[in-house]
């Protein structure tokens, strides 16, 4: 693979420093910067009804940035993502509730809700745990693990868009949503003492138990402000380099037109995957930090009512827009609040702008584009250098 | 190992009972300028989605500089070396003009998902090679002024030369063009021979062409191949073809008789 391409790579190559600036401690440096600002800033600046709210719309917005991923760049109609969310989001909690459980001391007399709680958030109750709790350690062990279980059944899901689109891809994914509800629905009710748990033998765990139909509670509540936040930040950053990168554009270029990006070299098989496992593990590290919310998590997260939200913020926002669909994500999320003295009235105030949006802006916010590319300033500049654009990228 | 770059040997295919293509052979030495000519349905660009891949073809082989590719998938034979144009534009058209010719130089790169999330030494390197080497071939073809123009955007003319942009960024060494002076006028038509013309020493690529245009046909391709009803009628250069009675009869029907 010697190729002109290739040849010019190694002339190329940015300097270490540059690389771990510009690609790890700016990007971490920021996303922090953002969860402390939410935390200690906004946080107590807005109240506390108000800060709650913040967490939930900070989960929508995860879930919209990982869509997007999906229909917005590479143009499939995937209508099961609530199915990735609450399939992190029981794994997330079953490490996490139950890996506590089992370190209560059971001296202290206190109920675990109770005892799992404490030391969230800068405490060094332990005397052991540097700067975070073991517990909001371990909720980012377990978010991460329950992305990665996401990212598996992605890829099963992703399988069949590449036979499928349009319609019947829908239909398959909004079939695999609604399978999920049904089999979180199905499992064993939830264990909340100590000795049960210890008593329980491997072949219990067949069936997890995760509270069936009547839903997972206690799950402690590690995901502050911050956590969220961070994760935030972190996903948006992810979304964009993915978007300005040789993967985005085979993405974007199978969403263009599928015969010409496979004449032109994209194996559109892997990139299809991808685009599944990358926005299900994106998915499914949402649910897990929305468990941790203080949330009792229920089968119905699995239900197409959340997928089809996801979807409006990710249509509404401009498929393909971050900027877009994250700014569409914070407005529907916080409008519902805001709308509710209107109380039943509401629903329907949500609907007519929704069908006012449609009408004003048919392709979004945005479009595809990003905000900032309506600033008059940047593209004057974007055209004079056509590679800068890159180069400043976060 | 066949003499020549490009070597199709009786490709064919069949959609029911329709032959759309039957026993196609086409063999183009390296450096050598093809046509393929034929009166509409004829089955050219039938026979080019065969020989890329987007159809699979029923029977006989296409094999491009010693590798057999039938069997391939279309990413596979670009990987390969064989890029192409098509008839009616498929441009992406919402993306740049710079990302489209980059996307063409995607086939030649090595792509990880945490070099694209981390932005890793390698990735960054590579971004910026793709940017050069697609600078450079907008430049060739004059396009560099537009590079962050949306692909949509841009006149008809510039969006059939992108097209031809884009397939060279793939680094063929065979470039299939599909009716590339299609909506031209005779000028830009004269422009177009001579761009293709240079492409070719340029590049150092065999060329096949489907053309309607005869004067363009007879004047750049050294070889040419006729079509008829999926069939080949008739096969040699353009003073052969010129005089073959079988090729006046598909284009202007059967002569008269008494």
């Amino acid at each position: 693979m010697s190729g002109a391409l290739q040849q010019l790579v190694p002339t190329m190559m940015p300097s270490t420093a540059r690389t771990l600036l510009k690609g790890v401690a700016l990007p971490v440096a920021a996303a922090l910067g953002l969860g402390l600002l939410m935390q200690f800033v906004v946080g107590p600046m807005i109240g506390a009804y108000p800060a709650t709210v913040a967490l939930q719309v900070g989960i929508s917005v995860m879930l919209a940035v990982s869509l997007n991923i999906v229909n917005g760049y590479t143009g499939q109609f995937s209508i099961g993502h609530a199915g990735f969310f609450a399939v992190g989001a029981y794994v997330g909690a079953g490490i996490s509730y139950y890996a506590a459980l089992a370190g209560i001391d059971p001296a202290s007399g206190q109920q675990p809700s109770q005892a799992l709680s404490n030391g969230a958030w800068l405490v060094w109750n332990d005397g052991q745990s540097f700067l975070f709790s073991y517990g909001e350690w371990r909720m980012v062990l377990a978010s991460i693990v329950g992305g990665c279980v996401a990212a598996g059944l992605g890829y099963i899901v992703g399988l069949p868009s590449l036979r499928l689109r349009g319609d019947y891809l829908a239909i398959v994914t909004l079939g695999f949503g609604e399978i999920t509800r049904v089999l979180l629905t199905q499992t064993k009710p939830q264990i909340f003492d100590r000795d049960e748990l210890a008593a329980t033998q491997a072949k219990d765990w067949v069936i997890p138990p995760m509270g069936g139909a009547t839903g997972f509670s206690d799950i402690p509540a590690y995901a502050s402000l911050m956590w969220v936040w961070f994760f935030v930040a972190v996903m948006i950053f992810f979304a964009y380099r993915v978007k300005q990168s040789s993967t985005g554009r085979a993405l974007l270029s199978i969403r263009e037109d599928e015969i010409a990006a496979r004449s032109m070299g994209v194996n559109i098989t892997k990139y299809k995957v991808r685009a599944f496992v990358l926005a299900a593990g994106l998915a499914g590290l949402a649910g897990s930090l929305y468990a941790h919310t203080g949330q009792v998590i229920r089968p119905q997260e699995a239900g197409f009512q959340r997928s089809f939200e996801v979807i409006i913020f990710v249509v509404l926002g401009g498929m393909g827009s971050i900027s877009g669909v994250v700014l569409a994500a914070i407005i529907l999320s916080i409008l519902p609040e805001a709308l509710r003295d209107l109380s039943e009235y509401r629903l329907i105030v949500y609907a007519l702008l929704l069908i006012l949006m449609m009408i004003v802006r048919p392709k979004g916010l945005f479009g595809v584009r990003e905000i900032w590319e309506f600033w008059p300033f940047t593209r004057g500049k974007k055209s004079e250098k056509p590679n800068e654009k890159k180069e400043v990228a976060p | 190992m066949s003499e020549y770059l490009l070597d199709v040997r009786s490709i064919g295919i069949s959609f029911g009972g329709l032959k759309a293509c039957d026993g196609l052979t086409v063999q183009i030495p390296g450096g050598g300028l093809h046509g393929l000519i034929g009166p509409n349905g004829a089955g050219k660009t039938t026979a080019f989605n065969l020989i890329t891949g987007v159809y699979r073809t029923q029977m006989g082989s296409v094999t491009l500089d010693g590798v057999k590719v039938d069997h391939l998938r279309p990413h596979e034979i670009a990987k390969a070396g064989l890029s192409r144009t098509f008839q009616n534009i498929r441009l992406f058209s919402e993306l740049s003009v710079l990302d489209n010719v980059k996307l063409a130089c995607h086939c030649r790169g090595r792509h990880t998902l945490l070099g694209t999330l981390l932005r890793t030494p390698r990735f960054v390197a590579q971004e910026r090679a793709m940017t050069a080497r697609a600078m450079q071939m907008l430049e060739v073809f004059s396009l560099q002024h537009l590079a962050s123009e949306q692909a949509k955007n841009l006149p008809y003319g510039d969006q059939r030369r992108l097209e031809i942009c884009r397939a060279l960024a793939t680094e063929p060494k065979v470039l299939l063009l599909d009716e590339p002076a299609a909506g031209m006028n005779p000028s830009e038509k004269k422009a177009l021979a001579q761009s293709i013309k240079l492409i070719r020493e340029q590049f150092k690529l065999a060329v096949l062409l489907i053309e309607h245009d005869m004067g363009l046909v007879m004047d750049i391709c050294e070889k040419i191949t006729v079509l008829d009803h999926g069939c080949t009628i008739a096969h040699g250069t353009p003073s052969e073809i010129q005089s073959n009675p079988k090729v006046q009869e598909a284009y202007l029907g059967e002569p008269a008789t008494a």
